[in-house]
């Protein structure tokens, strides 16, 4: 039985669309000599987005899929009809994924996975042999991230937010002993960071009559659709991080140090039928005996016991 | 690993915790080289496992390639993505080496590791987490000790608010707030052993600058500077220079520093030891010495009292601060006398008097010391019997105690340090010493020309130290050296010499071992015959042979054979003091003492032969001697006459002697025919044969005996044996003109 494979270039198969060609292998063993019709590399990058809960009624889920939005379809024949021999047999490819001059409908989005939008790359080798034999193929999914002439252009600025957290801060109900005894907690952060370095920041409990549980910084995502005239988004909760455990000391500076995880961001992209974004939100959680009963909760829901504060993120590609 | 080191998150039983510290630590230890070896591995080979680059010592991230630095990155990620901190911080801290295969600077991510712990709230997690990091940290190549600080100085933080703080979240710290210092002591004190670890003396100063120490009296006050167990540490391991010359400024911090985390006094104690430590100005340590002094004055309890002045005792004494050392006793007589001393304060004091005592030369000025005795005799048990002991052996060093207050005192001494003794467990030869130094103490007591008052001191000593068998002795041995010391002096003693005969004769009775009994009887009697008291004499020469005949009943066993030279040494000199005893009862015969010898000899069946030789040579040896006309030596007394006086020219006296001697000379061939051991019967053939040529005129028949006993000796020994060969010569000459006798 004949076997097709793809070896691309590079094993993290991470490749920017304008500066560099995706080059690679197709490795085709085979115990005997098979002919063709031609050997033939497609390239398919398209942005899926899917309707589903959040905040989409009843009637929008029953849509479900959205069009998805096609940002390359190329295929390029690498080899014409022939023979391959038997045995072990390697081809090389480079296929360049965005051409000088060519009209390209879509900005090259970087590969996104999020549970309503996604935005994928895949690559097929096709081994076309005619009616009687079923094709040979095989499909991979590669990964694009942003042009670097066109990050050059960008720098991270040192944009930093300056946040306190205290009763008074809260839009939601408090326990009775958080409003009356009080809590300030201060801080600081980037709210623009480079996706190959953590988020820093710092934190400083400066009172808090209640004692302190637990302090934690969760990353959150939020996807917009646009459907019809309505805009759907979904906000999930995609790292917690906890910066404090237990009653901290009161004054004594705590790092925000997040390490972004690399499969679920990108960068922020604000594109017209979708986007992007993502947001920081520092949790306080304090000791009480509510809280101990209902130990699984979302952490992000506003509860009698939870003090927090949202940041926006603009997460950028830099290099 | 995340269950792992999730495992230290739980802090609810203490007392685990450490162990479970080790146990997950080595398990991240073991996870960090695993990582360590793997990134290592792929900067150093291709995929097909041939080597690219072999990396240097000290390799910088520039030398790895894009691969390794790539899964170096993917470990720091998944590292990060642990939600909980603690369990992120072990993890990070295991592969935290592996930051060197990305950055040039690692240390700046131990930096951010150590902010990230101060989210550890719970004290003992964090404390133990510290330890972790400079475990993995000094994996690191250079590291500056400034995270350590910053370590301490949050630990600082901690401490002083769990300790600070009555109500916790965390229940079991309000119980167990000594048992989580203990648990947390440890990690401080490695941390601070680090810090300091080769430190220069500059980086010293501004290591204690940001610990907080190196402060003025006037930042200090109010505010409390440290934490009494950090104190305590630091100053442990501080070299004792810096200390002391620091002195004034440490006693201010550990004034201040007053908290539950360690005793105060520990810490003035551990400095006054530093102190001690080394010679330093007289300025510092006087203003030192007085304000602790002025502190200590304050203490009620003599516990404390006790600790801290113990500490400084040596620098007192060796700067002649005598004020201090008269306002010291005083103070602790006066809360010693409050109330019973308990064990913990014994311990000291005694402390505080085996420095006293080791520091004085004479034992007047140590007695003449305010309060020394009364805080003697505040004291009791073990170390009440430490201190007499010290007291007793420092006495010893000066030779002879002369003084008669002192011997009091001493006496007084050894019976208290007596009646602590117990006599029970007497064996082994630690409790031993006593004993040893209350004899040594008796030996060495002078009373002069006071014979009469010294012969009461040992009456006194045999009233009080009745239990001991080896003071008896000594108090024979030393009466008896009374007799010879009056004797010397010349004067007509002999109402003196009779009570100590008499005292001695009184004593050896109780004592337990015969042998003992049996040297002490023949000592005396020695004296006694040098006094002149001959009925004495024959009495102790009695008891002796007694004690002769009972070695016999109780004492054979394993250990006689042991003492076999001893007895054998004994009874000859028995044999020689018979040589002036007079033997002067007419209807006894002359020979009476002899015979008695003799029989108690043939009586005893565990002699070995050549026990039995050496004794029935001895008895030949003295009666040729008694047979002179003028014996070999006499009594330096003028009233007593020795035999060669008693009996001159009486026949009948020689005739008894020979007729005495005669079976001896059987009983002699028999003896060395029992030998077993060829060599010692060819020797002691010999010896009887010189025994025998020296004592009798030679004769035909004592002439077969001697070839004999040549003969004897000759099959026994090789022909060139040079005491064979003397004694043939010996032979030669003693024998009368050439006869014509063959001996084949």
């Amino acid at each position: 039985m004949a076997t097709v494979e793809l070896k691309p270039s590079r094993s993290n198969r991470i490749y920017r669309p304008s500066s560099e060609p995706f080059d690679g292998k197709i490795v085709i063993s085979s115990p005997s000599s098979i002919s063709h019709y031609g050997i033939r590399l497609s390239i398919n990058g398209s942005v899926n987005m899917q309707v589903r809960g959040g905040s989409a009624g009843v009637i929008e889920s029953l849509y479900g899929v959205v069009k998805p939005i096609t940002i390359v379809n190329k295929s390029v024949e690498i080899k014409s009809s022939g023979k391959i021999a038997p045995g072990r047999m390697e081809i090389p490819f480079s296929v360049a994924l965005r051409q000088c001059g060519e009209e390209s409908m879509e900005r090259f989005y970087e590969t996104f996975h999020g549970s309503n939008i996604s935005i994928q790359y895949l690559v097929t080798v096709d081994i076309l042999r005619g009616y009687l034999h079923k094709s040979l193929s095989t499909t991979m999914e590669f990964i694009i991230q942003s042009d670097k002439a066109e990050l050059l252009n960008r720098t991270v600025s040192p944009e930093i937010v300056i946040f306190y957290i205290t009763q008074d801060t809260q839009r939601h109900p408090l326990l009775p002993e958080l409003r009356s005894g009080g809590f300030r907690v201060t801080g600081k952060m980037s709210t623009q960071c480079c996706l190959s370095d953590p988020i820093s920041g710092e934190l400083t409990v400066e009172a808090s009559a209640v004692p302190i549980r637990s302090i934690d910084i969760h990353l959150l995502r939020v996807e917009s659709i646009l459907l019809g005239e309505k805009i759907v988004t979904e906000t999930s909760l995609i790292q917690s991080t906890q910066i404090a455990d237990g009653d901290v000391c009161r004054n004594m500076t705590l790092p925000i140090y997040v390490i972004l995880p690399r499969l679920l961001t990108c960068p922020t992209a604000l594109a017209g039928p979708f986007s992007i974004e993502f947001k920081v939100t520092v949790v306080i959680n304090f000791e009480s005996k509510l809280s101990k009963v209902q130990s699984k909760f979302d952490p992000t829901t506003p509860r009698l016991w939870l003090a927090m504060e949202s940041l926006p993120l603009e997460l950028v590609r830099t290099k | 690993m995340l269950q792992v080191a999730r495992l230290l998150m739980d802090t609810s039983v203490l007392e685990f915790y450490p162990t479970i510290f080790v146990l997950v630590t080595e398990v991240m230890d073991m996870l960090g080289d695993l990582v360590w070896e793997r990134i290592k591995q792929k900067a150093e080979f291709t995929e097909d496992e041939t080597r690219v680059c072999t990396l240097s010592e000290n390799f910088g991230a520039s030398d790895i390639c894009f691969d390794a630095k790539e899964t170096c990155n993917n470990w720091f990620c998944k590292v990060g993505s642990v939600r909980e901190l603690l369990p992120r911080i072990y993890l990070e801290l295991a592969i935290l080496p592996c930051w060197r295969f990305l950055h040039d600077r690692p240390e700046e991510c131990l930096q951010r590791v150590v902010m990230m712990t101060r989210g550890l709230a719970d004290p003992l997690a964090s404390s133990y987490c510290r330890l972790y990091m400079v475990h993995c940290a000094r994996k690191l190549p250079a590291c500056d000790t400034g995270y350590l600080i910053t370590c301490i100085n949050d630990i600082k933080v901690l401490l002083m608010r769990t300790i600070s703080t009555t109500e916790s979240p965390y229940a079991y710290l309000t119980d167990n707030k000594k048992l989580l210092v203990s648990l947390m002591e440890p990690t401080i004190e490695y941390l601070i052993k680090c810090i300091l670890n080769d430190a220069s003396q500059r980086q010293l100063g501004k290591i204690l600058v940001e610990l907080g120490i190196g402060k003025t009296q006037l930042e200090l006050s109010g505010s409390s500077p440290c934490i009494s167990i950090i104190l305590h540490h630091l100053l442990k391991e501080l070299p004792t220079e810096v200390v002391v010359s620091n002195s004034m400024e440490i006693f201010d911090v550990i004034r201040y520093t007053n908290d539950h985390s360690f005793d105060q006094c520990l810490n003035y104690r551990l400095l006054g030891f530093k102190l001690s430590e080394s010679r330093s100005q007289m300025e510092i340590v006087n203003a030192v010495v007085d304000k602790v002094i002025q502190v200590v004055t304050e203490y009620d309890r003599l516990e404390d009292y006790l600790t801290v002045l113990d500490a400084y005792m040596d620098t007192i004494l060796q700067n002649q601060m005598d004020d201090y050392l008269n306002s010291m006793l005083e103070g602790i007589v006066d809360r010693a006398c409050k109330k019973k001393i308990v064990e913990d304060e014994l311990a000291s004091l005694q402390s505080i008097m085996v420095k006293l005592i080791s520091y004085f030369r004479e034992l007047g000025d140590l007695f003449s010391l305010n309060h020394f005795l009364e805080i003697l005799d505040v004291m009791y048990g073990g170390s009440r019997n430490v201190v007499n002991m010290h007291i007793l052996s420092m006495a010893m060093r000066n030779g002879y105690v002369c003084d008669q207050t002192i011997v009091k005192l001493l006496f007084e001494v050894s019976r208290s340090l007596h009646d602590g003794m117990d006599l029970a467990n007497m064996k082994d030869d630690e409790s031993q010493l006593p004993s040893r130094l209350i004899i040594r103490f008796i030996q060495l007591v002078d009373y002069g020309e006071e014979m009469e008052q010294h012969l009461n001191f040992l009456v006194e000593c045999r009233g009080i130290f009745g239990n001991l068998s080896d003071l008896k002795e000594t108090l024979v041995h030393s009466s008896n050296a009374l007799v010879t010391k009056a004797l010397k002096g010349g004067k007509n003693r002999l109402s003196f010499v009779k009570s100590c005969v008499a005292f001695s004769e009184v004593t050896v009775p109780s004592i337990s071992a015969h042998i003992r009994q049996l040297n002490l009887y023949l000592e005396t009697a020695e004296v006694a015959l040098l006094g002149g008291l001959v009925s004495h004499a024959d009495g102790l020469i009695a008891s002796a042979m007694s004690c002769l005949q009972s070695l016999q009943l109780e004492d054979v066993g394993s250990q006689i054979h042991m003492e076999i030279d001893g007895i054998l040494s004994s009874i000859r000199k028995l044999c020689s003091l018979l040589v002036v005893v007079p033997g002067c009862i007419p209807d006894q015969g002359a020979t009476n003492i002899l015979k008695g010898v003799l029989s108690i000899i043939h009586s005893l069946s565990w002699m070995t032969p050549r026990m039995k030789t050496r004794i029935h040579c001895s008895l030949v040896l003295l009666s040729a001697a008694l047979s002179q006309n003028k014996l070999p030596y006499h009594l330096h007394h003028s009233e007593v006459l020795g035999n060669d006086m008693l009996f001159f020219g009486d026949t009948s006296y020689a005739s008894e002697l020979i007729s005495f001697s005669e079976p001896i000379l059987r009983y002699l061939v028999d003896a060395i025919d029992q030998e077993p051991l060829q060599t010692n019967r060819g020797s002691m053939a010999l010896e009887a044969c010189n025994c025998i040529a020296s004592s009798f005129k030679i004769n035909d028949d004592l002439l077969m005996v001697c070839y004999k006993l040549i003969d004897t000796a000759k099959s026994c020994l090789s022909v060139n044996d040079k005491f064979l060969q003397s004694t043939i010569k010996f032979l030669d000459k003693r024998l009368p003109p050439p006869s014509p006798i063959q001996v084949n």
